[in-house]
């Protein structure tokens, strides 16, 4: 298991490798210019010459590169284009605030999609199926923004049980208010994980109710809800660690929409901005954490498969 | 195995509220930097929804007087930059600062107002100015402001290493501004060249306290960014990464005590959704889109308040085209009269309310404009004449649009429309905002046409110099015109009124006959204003910041 880890956490040392390189690339051919958030129609070319040297961006763009992962591999990031603020100090301020509304609603939206999936899944074309299915495709099609835009059309503006935006009352520090601040980008950002989850544990599910285990509880007169729920959701809970593995890139980037929407001050939103301004060291840094997630998410999901079947264990 | 998959859940549920906790207790607490909060009125927590409660039973009782106390929550579309004015260049950040520094002094449709300042005096000869500053300022932190802080930060500014934005405004050719301190209260301004303009340069300048300061290496980067001491109506309170930025009332504040307990900042990225909040009370003050205006109109909450930006929208003419003919200035001529300004004003911004018809490229608020130039009213038949004259035929123009861009898209389209009329195919290029930034500002840039562009300058016209002279640094257009750079140069340091007037009427006159741009319409930015407040009059609507002096503004 040591070696395992080992080994697989030496293996995110060249992925990020690759991945800073690709992403710092597709910085560079993109149209835009860094320097032109600062610019002025008073100054002077020689001022913005200047101020283009100061931020290194006269140089090569491999020359760039090379900078940043050298102050990179002493743990800096670097600072930010736009506010000079430290790169890794804007994203670890961030990260509580999607940390919370991405974590809430993956959890919410497993918890949800088991008993769904797994019904789904057993009541195969029948009325149950189909309706679980339509929904599944609607919060899959739905556009986030607009779902959010909704949401907050009737739930704050016309019956105004909740705030609209934000995460806090002005000047308020309770727990309760952020809980009802994060109400609506929650039930957003669940209802777009649970629509795939369903989907995926629907199909899992009936595979599994084909396997020979679940032919001998029939053949011993368990009944279906029984089985469904003793038996199939125990391998059914399999893929969905592979999919909470997956979904650790989202606590980074899957938030961006309904941040914005919402004005929930998190990654999502900080990446947003830094695209806008073209703002590559806030863009590395969101993308290189956003890959460190999902490696070290991929990680303790096969580590988690291991502990829950140890068959994969031994095949390792 | 029942009991096992609920201990699992459990175990969700419970990271799931950990998380939600740890959210709410770590977010941004990084940046909550509050300064000594002397302020007992203080009272920010009074918004949004309950805030409209109260406020609506304040006005029933006496909305005429102006009383004390009360939050006004603005929208803003980002975080600020930041709040240190050597550097901020962004709409949010000098909009806070507005509130947080005090500046020299403010010039508002040709209108000087004092602050800091008691006066500002040429010499005789024009190369020198003295400031003597008003007695008893003091900064936030309650320290004297004196004229040490103000020589500290035009040093500042002047500082190469300092890397600040507006250094650039205090050198003439090679030649630097010299700042000196007379006595506390007087500091001399030595020019090495005549420029009128400068007056207008320093109120774009706002002092620093240089006891904060001082002993920090790189400004820019300095952590007492974060938690500013400026000498305006209200002083730092805290600020929410993503959030907000909440100033509270200054009671020490040298023109008096403001009304207001406190303005919040409210960053709102979204503008459907920051049109909801303002609707639903959780924001007071927000720009609006003309196509929005309606909508919130209608709910009888909010004043709309139109106002001229000192901004012009026009449409511009790339000269160094790769297809050559918009070199032509029959070409150009052709083009614009073949187009209706009142249309394009209607389509681009739904009310000829919020846009007045534009001919001169200087806009109202800049010394010397005349709009009594050469317009090239709609004029069909003439456009085809023009274009026969310059011998084209079958002409093709691609014209590059910021995807998104309301305005933009609906004058692209409408041009398109228009042209074809008088044998002109356009052909439209959606690029993203950056782009077309790149594109549209790139000197060398040849494979595009027409695109449509907004500035907003200041009130004096040598700082249009640099988009309108052969080699100005900001000439997008690849226009030039050697007698026009002549009286740009002439006017820039032509000290005598009548004849720097006569000067730039004549450069007006000069570049819209040569037509360079499509003069379009000059803007107006619309700002709802929630009805529970009051003071607008008195606080002035200034361009980029909305408020000249929220000082003040009050709950009615």
């Amino acid at each position: 298991m040591r070696q395992l880890i080992a080994r697989r956490l030496l293996q995110t040392i060249p992925m990020l490798f690759f991945v800073s390189i690709v992403c710092f690339g597709m910085i560079k051919l993109a149209p835009g210019d860094p320097v032109l958030n600062f610019v002025t129609p008073n100054m002077h070319p020689d001022d913005i010459e200047r101020v283009r040297h100061n931020l290194g961006l006269d140089q090569p763009a491999y020359i760039q590169y090379f900078h940043w992962l050298k102050e990179c591999l002493t743990g800096n990031l670097g600072y930010s284009l736009i506010n000079h603020k430290p790169v890794l100090g804007q994203i670890l301020e961030r990260l509580p605030a999607t940390a919370g509304l991405v974590g809430i609603s993956i959890a919410l939206a497993v918890v949800l999609a088991i008993p769904f999936g797994l019904l789904a899944g057993a009541y195969r074309n029948r009325w149950v199926d189909k309706l679980v299915n339509l929904l599944a495709y609607i919060g899959i099609s739905i556009p986030l923004f607009w779902l959010g835009i909704l949401f907050m059309y009737f739930f704050a503006l016309k019956v105004h049980w909740l705030p609209s935006m934000g995460m806090r009352t002005i000047g308020k520090e309770s727990v309760l208010d952020v809980i009802k601040h994060g109400i609506l980008p929650c039930s957003v950002l669940t209802i777009s994980f649970l629509s795939s989850y369903v989907r995926y544990i629907r199909s899992s599910t009936i595979g599994q109710l084909k396997e020979d285990y679940v032919q001998i509880q029939y053949a011993f007169g368990s009944n279906q809800t029984a089985i469904l729920f003793r038996h199939v959701t125990k391998h059914v809970l399999l893929p969905v660690i592979t999919l909470l593995g997956l979904s650790m890139a989202e606590l980074v980037a899957g938030a961006i929409i309904t941040e914005t929407v919402f004005t929930w001050p998190g990654i999502g939103s900080l990446t947003v901005t830094a695209a806008k301004g073209m703002d590559y060291p806030i863009i590395m840094g969101v993308t290189l954490f956003s890959a460190l997630m999902l490696m070290l998410g991929n990680l303790a999901a096969d580590l988690l498969y291991s502990v829950a079947d140890p068959r994969i264990k031994q095949t390792r | 195995m029942i009991r096992k998959r609920r201990r699992s859940f459990s175990v969700v549920i419970v990271l799931a509220v950990l998380t939600l906790v740890i959210s709410a207790c770590g977010g941004n607490s990084a940046n909550n930097n509050s300064t000594e909060n002397s302020n007992k009125g203080s009272n920010v927590t009074n918004t949004g929804t309950a805030n409209s409660g109260d406020a609506a039973t304040d006005t029933s009782t006496d909305a005429s007087q102006p009383k004390d106390g009360g939050n006004l929550i603005v929208a803003v579309g980002a975080d600020p930059d930041v709040l240190n004015p050597i550097y901020a260049g962004d709409r949010v950040s000098l909009t806070i600062d507005q509130a947080l520094y005090a500046p020299l002094f403010q010039i508002n449709n040709g209108k000087k107002t004092y602050y800091l300042a008691d006066s500002l005096t040429p010499s005789a000869d024009n190369l020198t100015y003295t400031l003597k500053l008003k007695s008893g300022l003091t900064w936030h932190d309650g320290q004297p402001l004196t004229a040490d802080d103000v020589v500290f930060t035009f040093d500042k500014i002047l500082d190469k290493n300092q890397n600040s934005f507006f250094r650039d405004y205090l050198v003439f050719g090679d030649k630097q501004v010299q700042v000196t301190k007379v006595d506390d209260l007087t500091v001399e301004f030595k020019l090495p060249q005549v420029n009128p303009a400068f007056e207008a340069t320093l109120v774009q300048l706002t002092p620093i306290p240089k006891h904060i300061f001082e002993k920090e290496a790189d400004i820019q980067k300095s952590t007492k960014n974060a938690a500013p001491v400026g000498s305006g109506p209200f002083k730092f309170k805290e600020y929410k990464t993503g959030e907000y930025v909440t100033l509270e009332r200054f009671d020490n504040y040298f023109e008096g005590k403001p009304h207001l307990d406190s303005i919040t900042y409210r960053v709102a990225k979204d503008t459907n959704a920051a049109n909801l909040a303002l609707q639903n009370g959780e924001i007071n003050v927000k720009y609006l889109d003309p196509q929005d205006v309606s909508t919130i109109e209608g709910t009888g909450k909010f004043d709309i308040l139109p106002y001229a930006e000192g901004r012009l929208s026009y449409l511009a003419f790339n000269e160094n085209s790769d297809i050559g003919v918009l070199k032509k200035k029959e070409v150009r001529q052709a083009i614009s009269y073949a187009l209706n300004r009142e249309e394009v004003i209607q389509a681009a911004y739904a009310s000829p309310d919020y846009a007045d018809q534009a001919h001169s490229v200087l806009t109202p608020d800049t010394l010397y404009h005349t709009n009594d130039v050469t317009s090239f009213d709609n004029d069909v038949a003439k456009a085809k004449e023009l274009l026969q004259q310059a011998g084209v035929s079958n002409l093709k123009l691609r014209f590059i649009v910021t995807s998104g861009n309301k305005v933009q898209e609906a004058v692209s389209l409408y041009v398109q429309q228009k042209l074809k009329d008088v044998g002109i195919d356009v052909q439209l290029q959606s690029l993203d905002a950056s782009a077309f930034g790149a594109k549209a500002y790139d000197p060398k840039a040849t494979d595009f046409d027409l695109f449509v562009g907004g500035y907003i300058m200041g009130s004096d016209p040598d700082a249009y110099s640099v988009l309108f002279t052969s080699n100005g640094a900001y000439n997008s257009f690849h226009y030039g015109n050697t007698e026009a750079d002549g009286l740009w140069k002439q006017g820039s340091t032509e000290a005598d009124t009548t004849k720097r007037g006569e000067v730039y009427k004549k450069i007006q006159e000069i570049i819209a006959g040569d037509a360079p741009i499509y003069p379009i319409g000059y803007t107006k930015t619309i700002v709802a204003f929630d009805k529970q407040f009051g003071g607008v009059d008195e606080a002035v609507l200034k361009p980029v910041v909305i408020f000249e002096d929220p000082a003040k503004l009050y709950l009615k």
